[in-house]
C-alpha cells in the first residue's frame, strides 16, 4: 500500500480528506466484512436470514433476554420489517449505524442505543414502530389485547408505569374491544404524555380522543368512587 | 323769549314698565319739555319761536307757508351732557323695608290672616329686590320664613288625635293648605323664580324648595309620617277585609257590607307622598309587604277551606280589586308590583296544589269553563312562570305514565290522543288559543313521547295499521281523516322517525298484499300527509308499493319452503324477465277446492295451510313428524298452522289426541265428517303476531341503517371540508342527522372510517381530521 503520508504536491492539503476517505474506505470494507461474517454466524443456512432461533442465540451472546426492549430497539435501528427475522440488509444497516462489527462492540453499543431511542424526538417513532413490528400477518391492522398488554409493558413500562398498569388492567377486564389498532395505540401514548395522572383532570371526552380511552377514563373514575 | 337752557335730564333707567322716577336737578321752564329728550337744539327753538311769532301776527296758514324765510344754516352748537352729580341711591334700609313687607305677607299667608298689602305691590317688591341684586338674600329669607312656618305646622300635628281617620284628614288638610300657600308665595315671588333661580345653579325653584322643606320636616316629625303611613295601610286593610258589594265585578263575594273607605282621602294623601318623592320608600314598600302578608295568610286559609273552583274565583275577585285600587288611589307605578305580589301569594305558592286538587283532566276542564276563571288563569300563565312550569310538569307526568306503562302499550296511542285532545280543548275554549299555553303543551309532549325510545313510534305505526285496515265499521271517512291528522300530530313529536318508517312500511306492505286496506284513498291520503311532514324521501319507497305489477317489498323471507313455488317462479320469470321475485310465504293465500263426503267446499286458506292440507291428498292420516318432514315448515309455524286446521272453529282436520295444543306425537286425519253452513269457508290462520324476534330485527335494521347514514354523512362532510376539527365535525353531524345519536356512537363511526382509511388524524394536531381521497 503506498504511503499516502509521503505524497507531495499541491494536492497535499485537500488530499488529506481524500486520504481519510481512502483510509476509511479500507477500514469500512473491513468493517463490512466483519459485520457480514457476524450475520452469517447467526443466520439460517437455508433461508439466509437470521430467524428466531438465531436471534435467541444472538441474545444469549449479548447476555440480554430476548424479550428485552433493547432487542426491539435494535430491530428498530435496523428497521427490521418482520418480527423475529433479520435480513442481511437490515443487519448491515443497524450494525453499521451502531459502528459495531463484533459482538462485544454490539453489546457495548446497546446502552448508547437505548439512550438514543429514549430521546423524546425518537421515541414516538420507536413507539409506532413497535406496533407495526408486531403485525405479523399480511394486511393485519390490529393486535390482540394480550399482545398489546405485553407490548405496552415493554415499551412504556419504564416511563409510564402507573398508566400502563391501569390501562393493562382495564384492557384485560373490558369486553368491548378484542383488538387494538394503530390509532388507539398512538392515542394511548399521547394520553400518557398529555393527561395528568391519576386524576385525569384535563381529560375531555368531547375532544377527538379515541373512544377506548373515553371508556378507560370512565372505568377508572367509576373505580375511584 | 327766553331760551331754554340745555338741561341734562336724568331719567330712570327702567322705562319699560312705564314706572318712572325722575329726578330733575333744575326746575323746568314754562315750555313743556319732553322728558325723553336729552339735548336741546337752540337753533330749533329759534325757528319755533320765529314761526309762532309770525303765525300770530299775520293770519292764516298760507301766510306761513308762503313766507317761509330761508334761514342760513347756523353753525352746529355744542351739546353738553353733564353727569349727575351723584349716583342715585336706594333709600336707606331699602332691603329691610321691602323684606319686611314681604315677610308680613308670607306670614299672613301661612297663618291664613288677611294682609293689607296688595299683590301688585308685593310683586313689585320682589322685582325691586331682584333688580338690585338682592335676589340671593331674598331667596334665603323666603326659605327661612317658609321653613319656620312649615316646621311649626308639622310639629303641631304631632300627638294629634288618636283616631286614625281623623288624623289622616288633618294631614290632608295640612297638605292642601300648604300647597295653596306655597302656590301663592310662588306667585308673589314669580320674578325671583324666573330670574335669580334660573340664573343660579344649585338653587331649586320655589315650589321645589317648599316641597323639600315639607319633606324634611315631615321626616323630622317622624311620628307624623309613620302615623300617616300606618293610617293609610290600615284603611286599605279594612277595605280589603270588607269588600264593597257595590263594586261591579264582585258578583260572587257578597260578604259583610263594607266599611266604605274614604278613597278620596287615600288618593290625596298618596298624591302627597308622590309629590314629596317619598312614595316608594315610605309608602309603597311597607304597603307591598303588608299586601304580601295579607294575601299569604288569606291564600293559605282559603286553600284549606274551599275547593279549587271557588278558590280561583275568589283569587280573581281579589286581583280585580287590587287593580281597581291602583286606578282609584294608588300610584300607577304600584300596579305591576302589587299584582305580582298578590299573584305570588295567592297563586304561585299554590299552583302545584291547585293543579293537584283538580283531579283528572276533565274536572280541570269544567273548572276552566267559566270565563272569569279563564281570563284570570291566563294571567297566571303570563305573569307567573311557575304556572306554566307547573302545567308543563303536570302534562309530562301524566303523559310519561301513559308512555312508560309497558302493560298498557296496546292503549298507549289511544290514551295519548285522548289526553292531547282534552288539553287542546282547554286551550281552545278557556284560553282563547293562548300561545304560551300551546307551547307548553308542545314542549311537554315532545319530551314525554321520547322518554321511551322507539316504542311509541312503533305503536303509532301499529295504531295506524289498525285504523287503515278494513273492518273498521262505523268510522266515516271524515272521522278517519280526523284520526289520521291527530295521530300525525303525535308523530311530529317523535325524534326517531325512521323507526316509525320501518314499521309503517312493513305494515303497509302487509295490508296491500293481503288486500286488507279499508280504502286506498285513505292510504294515499296518509302517505301524502307523511310526505308533507317528512319530505318525499320518506315516502318514495312507500308510494312504489301501489302498483300491483311491481311487488317490490323489503319484507324478508322468513322460512324455507317446498317445491310448489318453483312452478310459479318459473311461470313468473318466464313472463317477466329481469325481475326479482321474492316469496312472502307467510302472506300467501289460496283457495282450495275440497271434497268432503258431506259436500264440496271451497276453503280460503293461507299458504302454509294449503301445503299441509294437500299432503292429505295422498294420505288419510299423518303424524306431526310426517307433516314436518314433508313440508319443511318451521316448527312453531307448523304447530300454529295445524292448530288452525284442527283445533279452531273450522276443523278440516282431526287431531288425535284431541286438544288445543299440538304436541310432537299428535297425528292428524282428514275430517270426513266435516260440515259447514256456507260453501266458501275462510279458515283463519292464527294471526301471525309479529314475533318478538321480528320486532327486534326490525329495530336492529333501523339501527344498522342509521350506521350507514352516519358513515355516509361523515364522508360527505369530510369530502367537502377536506380538513375539519373533531368538535366541528360532531356539530355538523348533529345538524345533519335526523335521528338522535350519542357522541360516543359518532366517535365509533369516525374511528371505523379511520380504520378503513377514509380519514386520518392530522399528524400535527390530533384534534383534526384530514379527508383521504
Amino acid at each position: 500500500m503506498p504511503r499516502t503520508a509521503s505524497k507531495k504536491g499541491p494536492a497535499n492539503s485537500s488530499s488529506s480528506s481524500a486520504v481519510d476517505l481512502f483510509r476509511s474506505g479500507k477500514a469500512a470494507t473491513k468493517e463490512l466484512e466483519r459485520i457480514d461474517q457476524l450475520y452469517y454466524s447467526y443466520a439460517n443456512n437455508l433461508s439466509g436470514m437470521i430467524d428466531p432461533e438465531g436471534i435467541e442465540s444472538l441474545c444469549s451472546d449479548l447476555k440480554v433476554d430476548h424479550t428485552d426492549v433493547r432487542i426491539l430497539m435494535l430491530a428498530w435501528k435496523m428497521q427490521a420489517e418482520k418480527q423475529g427475522y433479520f435480513t442481511l440488509e437490515e443487519w448491515r444497516k443497524g450494525l453499521k449505524a451502531l459502528r459495531a462489527d463484533t459482538i462485544i462492540k454490539l453489546k457495548k453499543a446497546l446502552p448508547e442505543l437505548e439512550k438514543e431511542v429514549r430521546r423524546p424526538s425518537n421515541y414516538v417513532e420507536f413507539y409506532s414502530y413497535a406496533f407495526r413490528y408486531c403485525l405479523t400477518e399480511e394486511k393485519q391492522k390490529s393486535i390482540d389485547i394480550e399482545s398489546i398488554c405485553e407490548l405496552l409493558e415493554l415499551v412504556l413500562g419504564l416511563q409510564f408505569r402507573p398508566q400502563v398498569d391501569l390501562f393493562v388492567q382495564y384492557l384485560r377486564t373490558q369486553i368491548d374491544y378484542k383488538v387494538i389498532n394503530m390509532d388507539q395505540w398512538m392515542g394511548f401514548y399521547r394520553f400518557c404524555q398529555e393527561i395528568s395522572f391519576p386524576d385525569f383532570s384535563n381529560y375531555d371526552a368531547e375532544l377527538a380522543w379515541p373512544l377506548i380511552l373515553d371508556n378507560f377514563v370512565e372505568w377508572v373514575r367509576s373505580k375511584q368512587t | 323769549m327766553k331760551k331754554a337752557k340745555s338741561q341734562a335730564v336724568a331719567c330712570s333707567l327702567d322705562s319699560k314698565n312705564g314706572i318712572k322716577q325722575h329726578h330733575f336737578d333744575d326746575a323746568t321752564t314754562n315750555s313743556s319739555v319732553d322728558p325723553f329728550s336729552m339735548i336741546e337744539d337752540h337753533a330749533e327753538t329759534d325757528v319755533v319761536d320765529s314761526d309762532s311769532a309770525r303765525a300770530s301776527s299775520s293770519g292764516g296758514f298760507t301766510a306761513n307757508l308762503a313766507r317761509k324765510k330761508a334761514i342760513p344754516p347756523q353753525p352746529a352748537k355744542k351739546l353738553v351732557i353733564k353727569l349727575l352729580k351723584a349716583k342715585p341711591t336706594l333709600p336707606t334700609n331699602f332691603e329691610e323695608n321691602t323684606w319686611a313687607v314681604l315677610k308680613s305677607a308670607i306670614s299672613a299667608i301661612f297663618l291664613k290672616q288677611p294682609d293689607f298689602c296688595d299683590l301688585e305691590k308685593l310683586y313689585q317688591a320682589v322685582n325691586d329686590l331682584c333688580l338690585h341684586k338682592m335676589g340671593g338674600n331674598l331667596y334665603q329669607r323666603i326659605e327661612k320664613e317658609c321653613e319656620s312656618h312649615i316646621s311649626a305646622t308639622l310639629q303641631s300635628l304631632v300627638g294629634q288625635s288618636e283616631d286614625l281617620v281623623v288624623f289622616l284628614s288633618l294631614v290632608e288638610t295640612t297638605w292642601q293648605d300648604f300647597c295653596d300657600q306655597l302656590l301663592m308665595i310662588r306667585g308673589i315671588a314669580l320674578y325671583l323664580d324666573r330670574t335669580y333661580v334660573k340664573q343660579t345653579t344649585n338653587v331649586r325653584s320655589l315650589w321645589d324648595m317648599g316641597l323639600q322643606l315639607f319633606r324634611k320636616h315631615l321626616s323630622i316629625a317622624s311620628e307624623v309620617e309613620h302615623k300617616t303611613v300606618f293610617g293609610l295601610l290600615k284603611m286599605i286593610e279594612s277595605e280589603r277585609s270588607f269588600p264593597d258589594v257595590n263594586l261591579s265585578f264582585s258578583v260572587i263575594c257578597a260578604t259583610v257590607l263594607g266599611e266604605a273607605v274614604d278613597r278620596t282621602l287615600l288618593n290625596h294623601l298618596l298624591k302627597m307622598f308622590t309629590a314629596l318623592g317619598i312614595y316608594s320608600e315610605s309608602f309603597e314598600k311597607p304597603f307591598l309587604d303588608c299586601t304580601s302578608e295579607f294575601y299569604a295568610a288569606e291564600g293559605v286559609k282559603y286553600m284549606q277551606q274551599s275547593d279549587v273552583s271557588d278558590y280561583l274565583k275568589h283569587v280573581e275577585v281579589r286581583l280585580h280589586e287590587e287593580h281597581d285600587r291602583c286606578v282609584l288611589y294608588l300610584d300607577a307605578s304600584t300596579r305591576k308590583p302589587l299584582l305580582a305580589t298578590a299573584e305570588r301569594q295567592l297563586l304561585e305558592r299554590h299552583i302545584a296544589a291547585i293543579l293537584e286538587k283538580a283531579r283528572g283532566i276533565f274536572s280541570l276542564m269544567n273548572l276552566f269553563l267559566p270565563v272569569h276563571s279563564a281570563i284570570f288563569f291566563r294571567q297566571v300563565l303570563t305573569f307567573a312562570t311557575t304556572g306554566s312550569r307547573a302545567l308543563s310538569s303536570y302534562i309530562r307526568r301524566t303523559g310519561q305514565s301513559i308512555v312508560t306503562d309497558e302493560e298498557k302499550d296496546k292503549d298507549m296511542v289511544f290514551s295519548l290522543l285522548e289526553f292531547k285532545a282534552s288539553l287542546d280543548a282547554i286551550w281552545e275554549d278557556s284560553f282563547s288559543k293562548n300561545e304560551a299555553f300551546c307551547n307548553t303543551i308542545k314542549e311537554a309532549f315532545e319530551h314525554l313521547i321520547n322518554i321511551r325510545q322507539n316504542r311509541p313510534a312503533e305503536l303509532i305505526a301499529k295504531f295506524l295499521d289498525e285504523k287503515l285496515r278494513a273492518g273498521n265499521k262505523g268510522t266515516s271517512e271524515e272521522e278517519l281523516e280526523g284520526t289520521l291528522d291527530k295521530v300525525l300530530v303525535l308523530f311530529r313529536f317523535i325524534q326517531g322517525k325512521d323507526v316509525f318508517e320501518a314499521f309503517y312500511k312493513k305494515d303497509l306492505a302487509k295490508r296491500l298484499l293481503l288486500g286488507k286496506s279499508a280504502s286506498i284513498d285513505a292510504e294515499k291520503s296518509m302517505i301524502s300527509k307523511l310526505k308533507t311532514e317528512c319530505g318525499s324521501q320518506f315516502t318514495n319507497k312507500l308510494e312504489g308499493m301501489y302498483w300491483p305489477t311491481y311487488p317490490l317489498m323489503d319484507v324478508r323471507l322468513p322460512h324455507e319452503l317446498n317445491v310448489y313455488q318453483d312452478i310459479f317462479k318459473e311461470f313468473y320469470l318466464s313472463k317477466y324477465s329481469g325481475r326479482r321475485l321474492m316469496w312472502q310465504n307467510s302472506l300467501g293465500h289460496c283457495v282450495l277446492k275440497a271434497e268432503f263426503p258431506k259436500g264440496k267446499k271451497e276453503l280460503a286458506v293461507s299458504l302454509f295451510q294449503t301445503v299441509v292440507l294437500m299432503l292429505f291428498n295422498d294420505a288419510q292420516k299423518l303424524s306431526f313428524q310426517d307433516i314436518k318432514d314433508a313440508t319443511c315448515i318451521e316448527d312453531k309455524e307448523l304447530r300454529r298452522t295445524l292448530q288452525s286446521l284442527a283445533c279452531g272453529k273450522v276443523r278440516v282436520l282431526q287431531k288425535n289426541p284431541k286438544g288445543r295444543e299440538v304436541d310432537d306425537n299428535d297425528s292428524f286425519m282428514f275430517n270426513d265428517v266435516f260440515t259447514a253452513p256456507l260453501y266458501r269457508i275462510k279458515v283463519n290462520a292464527i294471526q301471525l303476531k309479529e314475533t318478538v324476534e321480528e320486532n327486534t330485527s326490525t329495530t336492529e335494521r333501523v339501527f344498522q341503517d342509521r350506521q350507514y347514514q352516519v358513515d355516509a354523512a361523515i364522508v360527505r362532510i369530510m369530502k367537502t371540508r377536506k380538513v375539519l376539527s373533531h368538535t366541528l365535525l360532531i356539530t355538523e353531524l348533529f345538524q345533519q342527522l335526523k335521528f338522535p345519536i350519542k357522541p360516543s356512537d359518532l366517535k365509533k363511526r369516525i374511528e371505523s372510517l379511520i380504520d378503513r382509511e377514509y380519514l386520518e388524524r392530522d399528524r400535527n394536531n390530533p384534534q383534526i381530521y384530514n379527508y383521504l381521497a
